[in-house]
């Protein structure tokens, strides 16, 4: 077992960062594609009030007066060391822009993914431990929850809550409040996979032999949910939360526009109206990162939660 | 087991929305009760502004400042001169002033004891300092002019005494004192007037002497003012001395239109700027004060790129401005605040004339102008010569309310007499790089004080802004530009404005659609004494929250 | 039977299998008569309404429902019915537009890679872990802001986004379908690839690759109407669903410009979702 496991585990991180520079590779080619010569158009932009020196320097930094694979080169070496260049827009470094905006998406989505499971949780206690007709009624809410597309969900969330009942007031985005209610528009989509997956997984080990011996040891209902089917069927979910990762960060650009939260998602938007490839290329290329780490994470650690699962994945991926 | 669900869901699905729908429309009034108190201003208070955005910069040496911009700008400095809403000249800074020598000399006399927020005194040098700044700006700092400054004929500034300025120009300059009015010529510290344009667009360093200081921000959310305790110099016309009554004035950048608009109507925050226009009478009617000053200035309307496809052809300009309802416009998206133009100039300009016939709506006559150029409808409704369509792209001004709707709808009656207009809508940063595109079609929204100003954007002529692409090319528009600028008795001035505005039109230069509000204001009824000068830009140093 | 199976795991189901049967719920009959309606509205929108979608009465702006205008009518006095039904072409042709995309290249990829395994397999496994490794919405978005703002790039972003999960699915199915003892027969049979690909593997993995298609229909509804709700879909006149909600809710007072699109993309989603669920029981 274990000379296999260190052999997984070398491979998988292998896979790991290989996938990253491709996805740099590919969002970098996508980005450059841009119709006409959006770079320079941005830079020009004299709104952006960018000195002829400054320029001359971004220009120089990214090698634009050079063709595309040398650009990819010089682009794709910084990257490694960690460097993400210059906005186009304000001749901000790239990092400390995203690290601007990142404490304040990171709350959002953190709250969002604690509602999410919260809901899920709920959700599938909901489905198996209420009467039939109930049980059948909430089963069909994750369905509901991905049908509402996350914008009507934010607009009727501040309509009622902010101008009708006062909760939280739009000037102050940032407040608690206003985060839950951010948040709840953001964990709705993702609690529904979630309630699925948990919903299928409580109906199979609920089935399974040590459940029956537990309910004949007369432990209550809720007890045996507790201690013995939301660990087991929480399983296949871990998987999920690296796709849940990369859904709270897709959704954070609608959210944070409702809300008017200044954050990844708003840094994305202003980076696609400003053709600011380098701010696209770095939130992209780090969501990436950000999405094969969990992924990576939840892979290394399922082997030693659940000896079930089989190391075969080495060659299925 | 899944049989019985869809009914549920279904009502899940129209109980939401319906619930949401029913608190919707029985609407935000509830928060709105009527004037309070008995009228006297009280000290105190804070005051939240919510705007758009705040997404060009604090670089106050601009060739023309943002609607956004221009509300901060005018709360934490003071100019020369106050314009009131009917364009009328009186004292602030300079308490008095004389022209001479056929306004080609001009004294200017300051108030004693200003002082900048730093401590620094606002006295003749740096009257003088700012002046040049206005006039010639400094193209080695990338520091550009005031773009309406009346700089081609100015020679020199100097200070005669710490409390004496005297300006010379080389040939009459009529519109110089009530340049001094115009919200581009504000006071700021010499300091910050030397600074490298990088410096400046930070606004700690923008140091100015009005009646509020920056006491904090954060760039691109919101920027709290607080007033400045030993202020005692405000504009004698306004009514009031010594200081600012509110504490604070937070401006608070909401980009959405309906979220600014319920936010206020929820009583979340006191004001909000540019509202939906159709929006306005429900608000009214619910006790709301909606300010809709019409500032001095250009009305809305296209600045015409003659070097472009399409509209290089006269037929084409021509038939835009008959082609276009403007009664339809004031009917549909706007409400009784508006009024039609009549020329390019907004109706309170002393030079406007009436030249609404050059433009009148008549779809006819635009087609007919059109067919005998050549243009030939195609299978589609479409104009088409020599295989190409009649096809232009227009971009709403993002600057003013509602233009979406409007270019949507002229898209709509521009589409009946064979023309095809298509949308890009932008924002506020991406209307900087539609007008550095040169479109066929440009809305502008362009204030000034004084007419003698125009004479610098119309023709290339002395580094002007050349709205029409047309650079020295039309000679009677050149001669005529000079005259406006250089006049030297305001009765021939005011004939030459004239002329100019009848060739303007003439030759479709221009597309004049209606006097233009840019500057909406939803303001809550607990907020009283808001005034607005002849720029449109409300003025809260009078303002007062009622207990 | 083993389809059902894979399914359920593919969903991470693992309830009960129920033999198939063709009975219809009533809620999926009027499932498929939304969905019926909504394709009439794309393909024969005319025969919906006979008002105007870009013209309207512009005396009559911002009524309120009615008799003469379902939805109420706009800013331009443009009923909003119309507005819908028009708007319906863009708004579903494109989210099916994105789901042929991501079913047609990730189904060829699917296949190679798991026909041919090796080195196809491991470099296609490698572009698949990609395309899923970016969040699919920042995808959407990256690819149509580098396209233009068009709704028909919107769609292609879309269709790009779901590349991947087709690609797993197909590869999968293909994996296990290879395995089965039938198809070793066959091959010792001296089946071609061809054959076995055409004889075996299509007919039987076309069911679950369909269920996933309608589910990520209803997924392209969504992200098309998010995009075009951005602004990055086709301008104004043009009336996608998410880009009525968008225009619409700058009108305070008129709440039914937003509440009328956002019911109709809910309950075209929930239809299509609730047809997907039908078709993944009713193996």
């Amino acid at each position: 077992m274990k000379p296999a496991y260190q052999r997984y585990a070398l491979t998988r991180t292998a896979q790991a960062a290989v996938v990253v520079l491709l996805a740099y590779v590919l969002t970098f080619l996508v980005t450059s594609v841009l119709p006409g010569d959006a770079v320079t158009n941005a830079l020009r932009d004299p709104q952006n009030g960018l000195s002829e020196q400054e320029i001359q320097r971004i220009v120089a930094f990214y090698g634009l007066d050079k063709p595309v694979l040398v650009q990819l080169g010089l682009s794709l070496g910084r990257f490694l060391t960690g460097e993400l260049g210059f906005s186009l827009q304000s001749d901000l470094p790239v990092s400390r822009l995203i690290g601007d905006a990142l404490p304040s998406t990171l709350t959002l989505a953190g709250s969002a993914l604690v509602i999410a499971v919260v809901f899920a949780v709920a959700i599938a206690y909901g489905a198996h431990h209420l009467p039939g007709k109930w049980s059948g009624a909430v089963r069909s809410i994750p369905s509901f929850f991905l049908s509402v597309p996350n914008f009507v969900i934010g607009l009727v969330l501040i309509e009622l809550f902010a101008f009708r009942l006062h909760s939280f007031t739009t000037t102050d985005p940032n407040s608690p409040a206003a985060t839950l209610f951010a948040a709840v528009t953001l964990a709705i989509p993702v609690s529904a996979p979630l309630a699925e997956v948990l919903i299928a997984g409580l109906d199979h080990e609920s089935r399974q032999d040590y459940a029956q011996v537990a309910r004949s040891r007369g432990i209550t209902e809720a007890g045996l949910f507790v201690k013995h089917l939301v660990k087991p069927s929480a399983l296949p979910s871990v998987a999920m939360v690296a796709l849940i990762v990369g859904e709270l960060l897709g959704g954070s650009v609608i959210t944070e526009t409702i809300f008017g939260r200044d954050g990844i998602g708003t840094v994305v938007q202003k980076a696609v109206t400003g053709e600011d490839q380098p701010v696209l290329q770095a939130v992209v290329s780090l969501s990436a990162v950000v999405f094969v780490a969990v992924n990576l994470i939840a892979d290394l650690v399922s082997p030693l939660v659940d000896p079930r699962v089989k190391l075969r994945e080495t060659v299925d991926a | 087991m899944s049989s019985a669900l869809w009914p549920r869901r279904a009502f899940l699905a129209t109980v939401s929305a319906a619930t949401a729908s029913v608190l919707l429309t029985a609407c935000g009034g509830a928060t709105a009760t009527g004037p309070s108190g008995d009228g006297t201003p009280v000290d105190g208070g804070n005051l939240t502004f919510l705007i758009q955005g705040y997404d060009t910069g604090w670089v106050s040496s601009k060739t023309s400042i943002s609607s956004y911009e221009g509300n901060l700008w005018g709360q934490i400095t003071d100019k020369l001169v106050y314009v009131d809403e009917k364009g009328k000249l009186s004292p602030w800074i300079a308490e008095s002033w004389e022209e001479l020598n056929g306004a080609k000399e001009f004294v200017l006399h300051l108030k004693k004891g200003v002082t900048f927020s730093d401590g620094s005194p606002l006295d003749a040098a740096a009257v003088v300092a700012n002046l040049n700044a206005w006039a010639k700006g400094d193209p080695s700092r990338g520091v550009s002019k005031v773009g309406l400054f009346p700089s081609t004929n100015f020679l020199k500034a100097e200070a005669k005494d710490a409390g004496t300025v005297r300006v010379t120009f080389s040939s009459p300059a009529l519109g110089f004192i009530a340049t001094l009015g115009y919200h581009g010529c504000i006071l700021l510290s010499p300091k910050t007037l030397a600074l490298p344009v990088e410096q400046q667009a930070d606004l700690k360093q923008e140091i100015g002497s009005g009646p509020f200081v920056v006491k904090s921000w954060k760039q691109g959310d919101s920027y709290v003012l607080e007033k400045r305790k030993d202020y005692n110099w405000g504009p004698a016309a306004l009514g009031h001395t010594g200081p600012a009554r509110l504490d604070t004035i937070t401006y608070k950048v909401i980009k959405d239109t309906s979220v600014r608009t319920s936010t206020v109507a929820s009583g979340q925050a006191e004001v909000a700027f540019n509202v939906e226009p159709q929006e306005i009478d429900s608000l009214k009617a619910q006790g709301f004060t909606v300010g809709t000053p019409r500032y001095l200035g250009f009305t809305d309307g296209f600045q015409v790129n003659t070097g472009t496809f399409p509209t290089n052809e006269l037929s084409v300009r021509q038939a835009i401005q008959h082609g276009i309802d403007r009664e339809e416009i004031l009917k549909t998206v706007y409400t009784g605040d508006w009024t039609a133009a009549t020329t390019f100039l907004q109706g309170n300009v002393p030079e406007a004339g009436d030249y609404s016939g050059l433009f009148k709506f008549d779809p006819e006559a635009a087609k007919k102008l059109l067919e005998d150029d050549g243009w030939k409808t195609g299978a589609d409704g479409y104009r088409v010569k020599d295989g190409k369509t009649l096809e232009l792209t227009l971009s709403p001004n993002p600057y003013v309310p509602s233009t979406k709707a409007e270019d949507e709808l002229i898209s709509q009656q521009l589409k009946n007499i064979g023309i095809k207009v298509n949308l890009k809508v932008v924002d506020v940063a991406g209307y900087a790089a539609v007008q550095a595109s040169h479109p066929p079609l440009y809305q502008t929204s362009r204030s000034f004080v004084d007419v003698g100003t125009v004479a610098g954007v119309l023709t290339s002529q002395n580094n002007g802004e050349d709205w029409f692409r047309l650079g020295t090319s039309d000679k009677k528009l050149n001669e005529l530009s000079t005259a406006v600028a250089t006049a030297s008795d305001r009765d021939t001035r005011k004939k030459v404005a004239g002329e100019i505005q009848q060739h303007v039109l003439e030759q479709g230069y221009f597309i004049p659609l209606n006097q233009l509000v840019q500057r909406l204001y939803l303001i809550s009824p607990k907020v009283q004494g808001v005034q607005y000068n002849g720029l449109a830009y409300a003025n809260f140093y009078t303002a007062w929250i009622a207990k | 039977m083993t389809t059902a199976f894979t399914l359920e795991r593919l969903r991470g189901v693992g309830g009960a299998t129920r033999r198939g049967t063709l009975r219809l719920p009533p809620t999926v009959v009027l499932s498929f008569l939304v969905v019926l309606t909504v394709v009439l509205w794309s393909l024969l929108p005319g025969l919906f309404t006979s008002h105007s979608p870009v013209t309207g009465e512009t005396a009559t702006k911002l009524a309120a429902p009615s008799p003469g205008h379902w939805f109420g009518t706009d800013y331009l006095g443009r009923d909003l019915y119309a507005r819908v039904v028009f708007g319906t072409a863009s708004s579903v042709t494109s989210a099916l537009v994105a789901v042929l995309i991501g079913l047609v290249a990730g189904s060829a990829i699917g296949l190679a890679s798991g026909f041919r395994g090796g080195w196809v397999d491991a470099t296609l496994g490698r572009l698949v872990d990609v395309l899923l490794a970016v969040p699919g919405f920042l995808l959407a978005v990256v690819i149509v802001s580098s396209l233009g703002f068009q709704t028909i790039n919107a769609a292609i972003a879309t269709g790009v986004s779901a590349v991947a999960v087709f690609a797993r699915l197909m590869r999968a199915e293909v994996l296990r379908i290879r395995g089965a003892v039938y198809v070793e027969a066959s091959y010792l049979e001296g089946g071609s690839r061809l054959h076995v690909l055409l004889r075996h593997i299509l007919p039987n993995a076309y069911r679950s690759v369909l269920v996933l298609a309608v589910l990520q229909f209803g997924t392209s509804i969504l992200v098309i109407a998010s995009l075009a709700f951005l602004g990055y879909g086709d301008p104004p006149p043009a009336s996608d669903w998410g880009l009525l909600v968008a225009s619409g809710k700058t009108y305070v007072t008129a709440p039914w410009l937003v509440y009328a699109p956002a019911l109709v993309i809910v309950i075209t989603v929930l239809s299509v979702n609730r047809i997907s669920r039908w078709l993944r029981k009713a193996k």
